[in-house]
């Protein structure tokens, strides 16, 4: 079905929301689900892969930061989805970076970090530049970038199936890095057994960003019907008092 | 002509203009007091109109005689063509609602970019009657609905029908045919978002211009149908309303709680609004220039002051009581001033001493519109970029200076006092509707929205502090990672610390509080006028209220029709010709 991204994003807020994400929180994830399908990166695909474990996250421990000196930053998100922590960790990034120049944070056991590039989007057009770089899958090793100059309103995307065999270590990891000196940019490496390697260039981004404002976007029936029933949980039983409530006569 | 340069500059830095006090205007109490000003979006948008010599023409009119049926309103401005679509559809007076939880109406409308064909009407006659059962498409970028006044409409069409014309005095106590009761925009249902209104039709790029379009024509549309309905009654006798008597209707609105959460999570756009106002008054007091012509005009802005408030007509006591201090104010400046006066800064602070809130804001009204070439430059700069973004390098000393500096107000609220928290804000499942409950016998705390910016902002001081005491050297994004609790409220104060004017000053979680205030506020904006509270939360309004007809286009405007005066008529006007 067809509809307008505002909709779409107080939807998700209200999902947010009624899962416990904290205020601020909520807005992000819609936001950053958002960004994802409205600049064509396939947002609603990735939240039908996070749905069935949002509820989770509120039982486990908030980020923490494991090592930290003036240029570098180790996170561990404990097994979060980046919907509700890696805006901060890319705001400590940016923090580092505007204070040294360049910066880089490393977050570990973090879900779904393709989110990552709403919070990436806002550095950049806030004149930082950062670039992202993750790994994903456990049988087929995929490979991900994504960067924004300072200044910029779109970033770049990369993905790309390796040959890799699947490290524990990088399983969940995700790097940041950061700057206020230096553009970044990021590409995949053609080599090192990559296959089904694609590109999307920051003008394609934002070329499909005018597609979203002029058409809106198309959801599935049932991922919509599943947001919005989740989103109920914010709503407040009706009652004759209630309707007092509303000023009603 | 301005520019983003020059408002910068009158905003802030040394030669920045005297800019009236934070605290002093964003007081919740304060902005619940102002008035329709020549910056309203309605004077705005009726300007363009006329300037532009929009051609609005009917190209559909399929009205039976009792006026219902379809009509398609052509709009070409100078940059491009719209449609606006009206169902008129029979609806019993049991059936007739105000209310956001009504499904059904008199009449329900569309505004569409570019042409409108057969297939496509269909399309939206199978979705616009049902409003938010409905779903249209990024071409609608308005829906709306509306009920008549069932007693007017009918009189009026009488009177008509009759040849005679409706009575000037009933039509000042209720200045409309029909009443909206909502206007949708930006993205709802399906409709165009803001972000495409704003970059894809120039003529609407301003916030609300395109709701309050939809008003306009509304409005429009009343006085043709009541005319269209009478004529078919009796062709016979029936003879068209006066022009100046048909710039006298208006259109009805009815406005709930469910503007009250908009100002509070657009603070940036409120701030934009407010600092256009702020600096309309600065410039005025600074440059605007007190000779013959104004000391002429400006009594007689205060007479039409006085005479349209006493022309205001409510049953609410609070109301009424404002409107009688509003007219003693008005007397107590027109006898201060009527020996002339030199200078409007100590005009206004004489006022500040003298009036209450809602006269002195009458007064600010009246100091904008004396000075169009001042003010009205000002009306492309009423957009905001939306975004609460985190400054991640702000050391948390600063952070507490910025909440210690900027929401004081918020801080000196006594939490724990009775009553302070017992109000709250939620969505009940019916329709969604905002509503206000009570924490003390109520249910649903639990899901408040989350509109309680003071007492966040108390909250936040406190953990912030006592985490201080800890890491004092650590920035603001290493705080975020600790307590992300926060982030919502801490990008807010450091978004709001960036804008000249900042968060509406309030407790809205307090038991005592007047949503009335945020409502009237926001209204003010949109340029009502005929405040008419029926409950501490909601209340009627006029909209376009002596604004030009549509017959009007192309002809000479003077762009005056701020506080709009019943017009004079003899018994032999009202009677038979």
């Amino acid at each position: 079905m067809h509809v307008s991204m505002i909709e779409l994003k107080a939807a998700l807020r209200r999902c947010f929301e009624a899962t416990g994400y904290f205020v601020g929180n909520y807005e992000d994830a819609a936001n950053m689900i958002l960004w994802l399908e409205k600049h064509g990166l396939n947002g609603l695909a990735e939240l039908q892969r996070a749905l069935p474990f949002i509820g989770e996250d509120s039982a486990k421990p908030l980020s923490t930061v494991v090592y930290e000196d003036s240029t570098s930053a180790i996170i561990d998100s404990n097994g979060r989805s980046a919907l509700n922590c890696i805006a901060a960790s890319v705001d400590l990034a940016h923090a580092k970076a505007l204070e040294n120049g360049i910066a880089t944070v490393t977050v570990h056991n973090c879900h779904n970090r393709m989110f990552i590039l709403k919070a990436l989007t806002d550095c950049g057009r806030r004149g930082i530049s950062v670039a992202a770089y993750w790994q994903n899958g456990s049988q087929t090793v995929t490979e991900h970038t994504a960067a924004i100059k300072a200044g910029e309103r779109y970033p770049s995307y990369s993905e790309a199936t390796t040959t890799l065999s699947s490290n524990e270590e990088d399983k969940q990891a995700l790097t940041i890095i950061c700057s206020s000196r230096v553009d970044l940019t990021s590409s995949l490496q053609r080599s090192k057994g990559n296959r089904n390697a694609s590109y999307i260039s920051a003008k394609q981004v934002e070329l499909n960003k005018e597609h979203s404002v002029d058409n809106g976007i198309d959801i599935d029936e049932e991922l919509w019907a599943r947001i919005n029933k989740i989103g109920e949980g914010v709503l407040v039983e009706n009652s004759d008092r209630s309707r007092q409530g509303a000023g009603g006569r | 002509m301005t520019t983003p340069a020059a408002i910068k500059a009158a905003l802030r830095g040394d030669n920045a203009l005297p800019l009236r006090p934070i605290n002093q205007v964003m007081d919740l109490e304060r902005l619940g007091a102002i008035h329709q000003s020549r910056l309203s979006f309605m004077r705005t948008l009726v300007r363009r109109i006329m300037r532009e010599r929009w051609q609005i023409e009917p190209a559909r009119f399929e009205l039976d005689d009792q006026g219902y049926g379809t009509v398609i309103y052509e709009i070409k401005t100078p940059n491009k063509l719209y449609n606006f679509v009206l169902f008129s559809d029979y609806l019993s007076p049991d059936e007739r609602n105000d209310r956001v939880i009504a499904t059904k109406w008199d009449l329900t409308m569309a505004l569409v970019d570019g042409e409108v064909d057969d297939i496509y009407l269909e399309k939206l006659r199978q979705n616009v009657p049902k409003q938010e059962a409905g779903r249209v498409d990024a071409r609608v970028f308005v829906l709306s609905r509306a009920n008549r006044s069932a007693r007017n409409f009918d009189y009026v069409v009488d009177q008509l029908a009759n040849g005679k014309q409706p009575d000037v005095a009933q039509i000042a106590k209720v200045g409309y045919l029909y009443r909206t009761t909502a206007v949708y925009g930006s993205g709802k249902l399906g409709m165009a978002d803001w972000e495409k209104v704003a970059s894809r039709h120039a003529d609407f790029a301003r916030p609300f211009a395109a709701e309050m379009f939809v008003c306009l024509m509304l409005r429009n549309f009343s006085l043709l149908q009541a005319e269209h309905i009478a004529q078919h009654k009796a062709p016979e006798t029936y003879n068209p309303m006066q022009p100046e008597i048909k710039r006298f209707f208006g259109i009805g609105n009815s406005t709930g709680l469910g503007m009250a959460p908009y100002l509070i999570n657009h603070p940036l756009l409120i701030n934009q609004w407010v600092e256009m106002r702020e600096l309309a008054l600065a410039r005025v007091r600074v440059l605007g220039n007190i000779n013959n012509r104004i000391q002429q005009q400006f009594p007689e802005l205060l007479e039409r002051c006085a005479a349209h408030t006493a022309q205001t007509v409510t049953e609410d006591e609070w109301q009424t009581g404002n409107n009688q201090q509003v007219l003693k104010d008005l007397d107590a400046i027109r006898e201060h001033t009527q020996n002339g006066f030199d200078s409007w800064e100590d005009l206004l602070q004489w006022s500040e001493d003298n009036c209450s809130l809602q006269g002195q804001e009458m007064l600010v009204s009246v100091m904008l519109e004396l000075y169009p070439e001042l003010v009205d430059d000002l009306e492309d700069y009423h957009s905001a970029e939306e975004f609460l973004d985190l400054d991640p390098v702000m050391p948390l000393q600063q952070l507490k200076q910025v909440i210690e500096d900027r929401y004081q107000w918020a801080l000196t609220f006594d939490f724990g006092a009775e009553g302070a928290k017992d109000t709250f804000w939620y969505r009940s499942e019916e329709k969604m509707e905002p509503r206000l409950g009570d924490a003390r016998d109520e249910d649903g705390k639990e899901k408040e929205m989350a509109l309680g910016v003071a007492y966040a902002v108390r909250r936040c001081y406190d953990q912030l502090s006592e985490y201080m005491a800890e890491h004092p050297e650590h920035s603001t994004a290493r705080f975020m990672v600790a307590q992300p609790k926060l982030r919502g409220i801490v990008r807010r104060i450091q978004s709001m610390n960036r804008c000249i004017y900042g968060d509406i000053q309030a407790n809205l979680l307090d038991r005592e509080i007047l949503p009335m205030h945020l409502l009237r506020a926001k209204l003010a904006f949109f340029g009502v006028g005929k405040f008419d509270p029926r409950s501490k939360l909601w209340v009627r309004n006029t909209m376009f209220q002596g604004a030009p007809l549509l017959e009007d286009i192309g002809k000479t405007f003077n762009d005056d029709w701020f506080m709009p005066l019943a017009p004079n008529q003899t018994p032999a006007q009202e009677g038979e010709y």
